[in-house]
């Protein structure tokens, strides 16, 4: 579903992804851990296609998002760590204005059913700038169902909510991982080691680890992910 | 296309800009038609039209700063151009929305040209060139507002700098005065305002139509290569 080639980009000189290679197949959840500033963000905007590479090879089912970036935008559903909202408008509103934007035909439907999903039934006719955090992430992420894009591409879903919403969408991710492929980015552990089936570790932009949590362990010979990241991204710092 | 036109032209009027860029421009045409036509009781509408040019520099940008400076502000740039749609109609749409405004306010103008039609004689040809030689000339300054608003996230600084270049080019026919030969001419050929003369005294001069239209489609160009050069920075 996802394949990733020797991916690099510079910020002017500076490196802010060094060849990372990985690979994500139909219906898995890959947790991207890394701590901040190693480049996270930066991987999941070249993947959906906000940022260019600078070198590299990102293929979204099996379209290169170089050759044809609209049909590989058309497979991505995209929450990015500040959700793009547009406060003025009502979730409805900018949810349908999601809808037009992604070519979707049966408007009304799609926003009822994704509504239900996201539990924003009840914020449906509130301004987005009204409303708190969590509606407010809720929101981002039903416009990133939107269209029932293959691949979802979800950048700290969780940051900024309280235990009982973590829990939630965490929930909620799980679900979504049975019929889509995701990717979700985070630097808490428990939150990655609960849904993901593969982790991909980065530090300083590079790729540190890339394997299911059990094998991260064994090959870290750590006894907990929080001890197996503590190794790995220490590790590459004092080399 | 249409999706992003009709978000655009909502939020117009979900803020205040849509109906303080109304009030300011039917209030600006309201005094000129009653300087120009009223007072003096003159039929044809070419001062009414000169004056406007000079004075739409103002509340144009208006219309432009937002455009793209918001959406990189509140990060929706992000939504917009991961979403399988192109930067090219996400300018368009952004573009014409802001037209629509214009036209829209143009078209309410269009009541002081049938006050006249009831007191004197319109002169038709006059009035239609002068329309579209300001709607053309529109064009140009949404193109350029739109391209400043590309180039910041603050709104300010778009409509400052927007503002900077109009009155330049408003003054262009000024100073070019001061000079002669070669630079006057080139002067007065780059001048937007200059070759709004032509439409004022009725004529529909095909260089000045291309030259405004070929003008905002080369602001609208270097709108989308300023957004696309950035994702690749």
């Amino acid at each position: 579903m996802i394949e990733v080639k020797n991916l690099v980009k510079y910020y002017g000189d500076k490196k802010a992804v060094n060849n990372i290679t990985f690979s994500v197949g139909e219906g898995e959840i890959l947790g991207f851990l890394g701590p901040n500033g190693a480049g996270k963000s930066t991987t999941m905007n070249i993947l959906t296609g906000y940022i260019s590479m600078t070198g590299g090879e990102v293929r979204i089912c099996g379209i290169d998002i170089l050759d044809d970036p609209i049909g590989a935008k058309r497979s991505i559903g995209y929450l990015p760590e500040q959700p793009p909202l547009y406060p003025e408008m009502t979730v409805r509103e900018y949810l349908s204005f999601v809808c037009e934007l992604k070519g979707v035909s049966d408007i009304k439907t799609e926003i009822d059913d994704i509504a239900k999903k996201t539990g924003l039934k009840d914020v449906i006719s509130r301004r987005v700038g009204n409303l708190s955090k969590g509606y407010k992430q809720r929101t981002g992420l039903a416009a990133a169902l939107v269209g029932d894009p293959k691949v979802l591409i979800l950048d700290e879903p969780t940051v900024g909510l309280d235990p009982n919403q973590i829990i939630e969408i965490r929930e909620l991710i799980k679900e979504l991982g049975k019929e889509h492929t995701v990717i979700l980015s985070s630097h808490i552990l428990q939150e990655i080691s609960a849904v993901s089936d593969k982790i991909l570790i980065i530090n300083k932009g590079r790729s540190v680890a890339f394997d299911t949590p059990e094998n991260i362990l064994r090959s870290a010979g750590a006894e907990s992910l929080e001890d197996a990241f503590i190794k790995l991204t220490v590790k590459e710092e004092l080399r | 296309m249409k999706a992003i036109f009709k978000r655009e032209l909502r939020s117009y009027f979900s803020s205040m800009l849509g109906y303080i860029f109304l009030t300011m421009f039917l209030a600006l045409t309201g005094i000129l038609f009653w300087l120009n036509n009223i007072s003096f009781g003159v039929a044809s509408v070419k001062n009414f039209f000169s004056l406007l040019t000079s004075w739409a520099v103002f509340v144009l940008p208006m219309l432009t700063m937002r455009l793209f400076a918001e959406d990189r502000k509140l990060k929706t740039d992000q939504l917009l151009i991961t979403a399988p749609v192109s930067v090219r109609s996400i300018v368009l749409g952004k573009f014409f929305a802001a037209g629509t405004m214009v036209i829209g306010a143009l078209a309410v103008t269009f009541i002081y040209v049938i006050v006249i039609a009831f007191y004197g004689d319109v002169n038709w040809a006059e009035t239609i060139s002068c329309y579209i030689g300001f709607a053309l000339l529109c064009g140009v300054v949404l193109s350029i507002g739109s391209f400043m608003s590309a180039l910041t996230e603050s709104q300010i600084v778009a409509a400052i700098s927007t503002y900077a270049i109009l009155i330049f080019t408003v003054f262009l026919g000024n100073i070019a005065a001061a000079f002669n030969g070669v630079i006057q001419s080139v002067l007065l050929w780059l001048s937007p305002v200059d070759r709004y003369l032509d439409f004022a005294m009725g004529i529909l001069d095909p260089s000045a139509l291309v030259y405004y239209i070929s003008l905002t489609l080369l602001f609208l160009f270097f709108t989308v290569n300023v957004i696309e050069r950035r994702r690749f920075s």
